[in-house]
C-alpha cells in the first residue's frame, strides 16, 4: 500500500511540476521581439491611434506619473488644478511620489502605462524608455505647439530637447543644471576669491586648505555620477565643445584619449594629489556629502539646482548658497553649463493621448515657468522668463538665471541625450578610484576606453 | 476506529496540496520564470524582449566583476560563520553553564539585533563608521590611535571587512538561542560523570557539550551560509551600494544593479541562476563536510 501511495503521490507531484514549468516557460501576452520592427507599433508615429478621443475632444481620464524629489510637488498640484479648471471634462489621476518610477514599472511592462510621464528620479531613464519604444514620437506634433504669445514652443526652449536619430520623444520641462556650490557668507568672511576657471579654482582651494585645514572639495562616492555630470561634463564642454561631449556620452572610440579629455583627467588627478578632495568621499551618499558641505567640513560641492530645496531643513541660518558653473574651464574661456533636462513625455500606448497632448501644451507657459521657480527654486526650460523682479525667487537663482542668459560669462552646451546606465556605471566605478587616489589619470583613461568599447559591444 | 484508505489520502491531500500550491506559486514559479528570463535580453520595464539563447551566460563567464562578487560573498560567508559560531557558542555556554544571575538580561540584549530590520542595522552602522562623526573613528582618536582612523566604508581595501562586524553583530542572537536550546537538553549527569572522571571545564566543553550540540551547530552553519549567499546583498546595498569601485559587491547586489539600475533584467536573471547553482553546490558540499556520526552518551 505504501508503494502504491508513493506512486500516486509522485504522479501528482510530477503533474503539478509539469504544469508550473509549462506556465513558467509559456510566452506571455507580451510580444517577444524578433528583431524586426512591428508594423502596428511603428506606423503610428504621432499617436493618432487613440480610441477614446478620436474626434479630438479633450475629455475623460488622464493619468499623470511624476516623481517627487528635491523640488516637491506643490507646483504640480497647482498646475493640475488649473488644467482641470480649463478642461472640466478631464479627470486627472495623479501617480506621484519618491518611488513612483518603481511603483509604476508593472504598468509599463504590462502595456498599460499612464498617459503623461515626467521622467526624473531613481528608476527612470529617458534613453531606456525610448529604446524600449515606450514613448510617443512627438516630432510632428511638437512643431505645431505654440506658447500663449504665439511663439513656437520648439524655438522657446533654453536648452534643446534630446533627440534620438533626429526624432523627438520628450519635451524638456525642467532646466536642471549641475554646478558648484559654495557658501557666499563664508567666502565674504574669509575673503576667498570665487573661482572662474580651473587655475583660480585650484588657487582658492589652496587658500581654503591653508586657512582652515580642511579638504575643500567633496562629492558623493556612492553616486559618482554627481562628479561626472557636475564637474566632468562641463569640463568636456568647455575644452572640446558639444562634439567632445557627445563623443564621451555616446562612448565613441578614442574620445577619452583626446588631448582635451586627458588634460581634464590630469586636472582631476592634480586636485586629488594636492589633497583638495575629501578622502572620505567613497563612503558618503549624496545627503551625507551635502551635510558635510553645510557643516563647513568642505567648501565646494557639485550638485544641481535642487540642493537648497533638498537641504532646506538642515541649512544653518547664516549659510548663503552661492552657485557657479563648475570652474573646470581653461583660463580666459567662458564657463560651461551642460543642462541636465528633466523631460515630460507621452506614453506610446497612452489611453487618452488627446488629453495628454492638451496637458503637455498647457504646462509650457511663461506663467507656469515663473511659478515653477517660485515653488522649486529651479528653472523651467523656457526662455525670456523674467525672474529679476520676483521677490519669491531665491537670490542664487536670479544670479544663475542672469549668468545663463549672458553668453560672455557662461556658454551653454548640449549633450545629445543622457548617458546610458550601461556606460555610466563602469565609468563611475573607475572615477571613484581616481578620486580616492587609487588610480592615475592614465589608468582611468585606459579603463574608460575599455568601458566604452564594452558599451559599443566590441 | 480504523481510518479507511480513502480518508487517509483525503487527510494527506488536505494537508499537502494547499502548501504545495503556495510553494509552487511563490517558489517554483519565480524559479522557473527566472530561468526563462535568463535567455532574453530585456530591460525589465518594457513589453518587448528579445530571445538571445545563451548570450547572457556567455556574458556571465566574461564579466570581470562576477568572480570578485563570488569571492566577496564567500569572504562574508567564511568570516560570518567563524565569527557568529565562536561568539554565539561562547555566549551560549557562558549563559547556560556559568550560572550568571543576569543571564535573562544578556539573552535579551544579545537577541535584540535580530528583531531589528537589516536595513535599520545597515543605516545604524553607516553612522558608526562615518569618517567624521562615527563612533569607530572617534573611539580610536580617544584612545590615541589617530593613525588607525580611516573612511572605513569609503576605502576600497577596508569596506568589505567593515561589513563583517555588523553582519556578525546582527546574527549572534538567533544562533545563541539555538545553541542554548541544545545545551539545555544535555543531561546534567553527563557533566557529573565527566567531573568524577576528572575532566576540567574546557575538557567538558570539548568532549561533552560540543559533540552533543553538533546537530545544532551544523544547522546553524548551513543557515548562515544560505542566508549569507541569498541575503547579504541587503547590508551591502544599504551600507555601500557595492562600492567603492565594486569592492563590496556581492552576487545579489550586482544582480540588483544589473537588473534595476542598468536595465539588464535578463542578465540579472542569469546572475540569479548562478546564485542558485552556487548555493546548491555549497550546501551539498557542506552537508558532506559536516557529516558526522550522531553522538549519544
Amino acid at each position: 500500500m505504501n508503494n502504491m501511495f508513493k506512486g500516486q503521490y509522485l504522479l501528482v507531484l510530477m503533474t503539478v511540476l509539469f504544469i508550473i514549468f509549462a506556465i513558467g516557460c509559456a510566452p506571455d501576452e507580451a510580444p517577444v521581439d524578433d528583431g524586426e520592427p512591428d508594423e502596428e507599433e511603428t506606423t503610428d508615429d504621432n499617436g493618432s491611434s487613440d480610441e477614446e478621443a478620436t474626434d479630438g475632444e479633450v475629455s475623460g481620464e488622464l493619468e499623470i506619473q511624476y516623481f517627487v524629489g528635491g523640488y516637491g510637488d506643490s507646483w504640480w498640484k497647482e498646475v493640475i488644478e488649473d488644467f482641470e479648471a480649463e478642461y472640466p471634462g478631464v479627470e486627472v489621476v495623479e501617480h506621484a511620489g519618491a518611488n513612483i518610477n518603481e511603483e509604476m514599472r508593472s504598468r509599463w511592462v504590462s502595456g498599460n502605462p499612464p498617459d503623461v510621464v515626467y521622467i526624473d528620479g531613481a528608476g527612470s531613464s529617458e534613453t531606456q524608455m525610448v529604446e524600449d519604444g515606450q514613448l510617443m514620437n512627438l516630432t510632428e506634433w511638437a512643431e505645431g505647439v505654440e506658447l500663449e504669445d504665439g511663439s513656437p514652443l520648439l524655438d522657446s526652449f533654453i536648452a534643446e530637447p534630446s533627440t534620438y536619430d533626429g526624432e523627438l520623444y520628450s519635451l524638456p520641462l525642467v532646466f536642471d543644471a549641475w554646478g558648484t556650490w559654495y557658501d557666499m557668507a563664508r567666502f565674504d568672511e574669509h575673503g576667498y576669491e570665487v573661482p572662474s576657471d580651473f587655475n583660480s579654482f585650484m588657487s582658492t582651494m589652496g587658500d581654503i586648505q591653508d586657512n582652515e585645514g580642511i579638504e575643500p572639495f567633496v562629492t558623493t562616492g556612492q553616486h559618482p555620477y554627481y562628479f561626472s555630470r557636475g564637474m566632468l561634463y562641463p569640463a568636456f564642454a568647455a575644452h572640446g565643445g558639444n562634439e567632445l561631449l557627445a563623443d564621451i556620452i555616446q562612448g565613441e572610440d578614442g574620445a577619452w584619449e583626446t588631448d582635451e579629455a586627458v588634460e581634464i583627467m590630469e586636472n582631476v588627478q592634480e586636485m586629488v594629489e594636492a589633497g583638495y578632495v575629501d578622502s572620505g568621499l567613497g563612503a558618503l551618499n549624496h545627503t551625507q556629502s551635502q551635510m558635510n558641505f553645510l557643516l563647513h567640513d568642505n567648501a565646494f560641492i557639485p550638485v544641481g539646482f535642487w540642493l537648497p530645496n533638498e537641504m532646506a531643513g538642515d541649512t544653518p541660518e547664516d549659510f548663503q548658497y552661492g552657485f557657479i558653473p563648475s570652474p573646470m574651464n581653461p583660463e580666459g574661456e567662458p564657463m560651461a553649463i551642460v543642462p541636465d533636462l528633466r523631460p515630460l513625455a507621452i506614453a506610446e500606448e497612452a489611453a487618452n493621448p488627446e488629453a495628454a497632448k492638451a496637458f503637455v501644451e498647457f504646462v509650457y507657459s511663461r506663467e507656469y515657468a515663473e511659478l515653477f521657480s517660485e515653488h522649486t527654486g529651479a528653472i523651467m526650460n523656457l526662455e525670456d522668463v523674467d525672474l529679476s523682479n520676483n521677490p519669491n525667487v531665491p537670490e542664487y537663482l536670479i544670479q544663475a538665471n542672469d549668468m545663463i542668459n549672458d553668453p560672455d560669462q557662461v556658454q551653454i552646451y548640449y549633450m545629445p541625450h543622457p548617458m546610458s546606465a550601461d556606460l555610466e556605471t563602469p565609468l563611475s566605478d573607475s572615477l571613484v578610484s581616481l578620486l580616492l587616489g587609487n588610480l592615475t589619470a592614465e589608468e582611468f583613461i585606459e579603463e574608460a576606453e575599455e568601458a566604452a568599447a564594452d558599451y559599443r559591444g566590441e | 476506529m480504523v481510518q479507511s484508505k480513502k480518508q487517509k489520502y483525503l487527510f494527506l491531500a488536505f494537508c499537502l496540496i494547499p502548501t504545495f500550491i503556495m510553494f509552487s506559486i511563490f517558489t517554483l514559479y519565480p524559479l522557473f520564470s527566472g530561468l526563462y528570463y535568463s535567455f532574453f535580453e530585456w530591460s525589465g520595464s518594457s513589453q518587448t524582449r528579445e530571445f538571445v539563447g545563451f548570450d547572457n551566460y556567455t556574458r556571465l563567464f566574461n564579466d570581470d566583476i562576477i568572480p570578485a562578487t563570488i569571492w566577496h560573498d564567500y569572504f562574508l560567508v567564511i568570516t560570518k560563520v567563524i565569527g557568529i559560531m565562536i561568539m554565539a557558542l561562547f555566549i551560549a555556554v557562558a549563559l547556560t553553564q556559568l550560572k550568571i544571575k543576569e543571564a535573562p538580561f544578556y539573552r535579551i540584549v544579545f537577541f535584540f539585533p535580530n528583531i531589528m530590520s537589516v536595513v535599520v542595522i545597515g543605516i545604524l552602522w553607516t553612522f558608526i563608521y562615518n569618517p567624521n562623526l562615527g563612533l569607530v573613528n572617534s573611539g580610536l582618536e580617544a584612545v590615541g590611535l589617530e593613525n588607525w582612523t580611516r573612511p572605513w566604508l569609503g576605502s576600497e581595501t577596508w569596506a568589505l571587512p567593515s561589513l563583517v562586524l555588523p553582519s556578525i553583530w546582527a546574527g549572534i542572537g538567533l544562533f545563541m538561542l539555538l545553541l542554548m536550546g541544545g545545551i539545555a537538553n544535555i543531561s546534567k549527569s553527563n557533566y557529573e560523570a565527566a567531573r568524577i572522571d576528572g575532566a576540567n571545564e574546557w575538557q567538558q566543553f570539548w568532549h561533552v557539550t560540543l559533540p552533543l550540540i553538533w546537530p545544532q551547530i551544523k544547522i546553524s552553519i548551513l543557515y548562515i551560509v544560505i542566508t549569507t549567499l541569498n541575503g547579504s546583498f541587503i547590508i551591502v546595498q544599504v551600507m555601500t551600494g557595492g562600492g567603492p569601485n565594486n569592492s563590496t559587491h556581492v552576487m545579489g547586489s550586482y544582480l540588483y544593479q544589473q537588473a534595476f539600475n542598468q536595465y539588464n533584467f535578463g542578465y540579472g536573471a542569469t546572475i540569479g541562476v548562478m546564485i542558485l547553482v552556487i548555493s546548491l553546490i555549497t550546501v551539498i558540499l557542506l552537508q558532506f563536510l559536516l557529516r558526522r556520526e550522531k553522538v549519544e552518551y
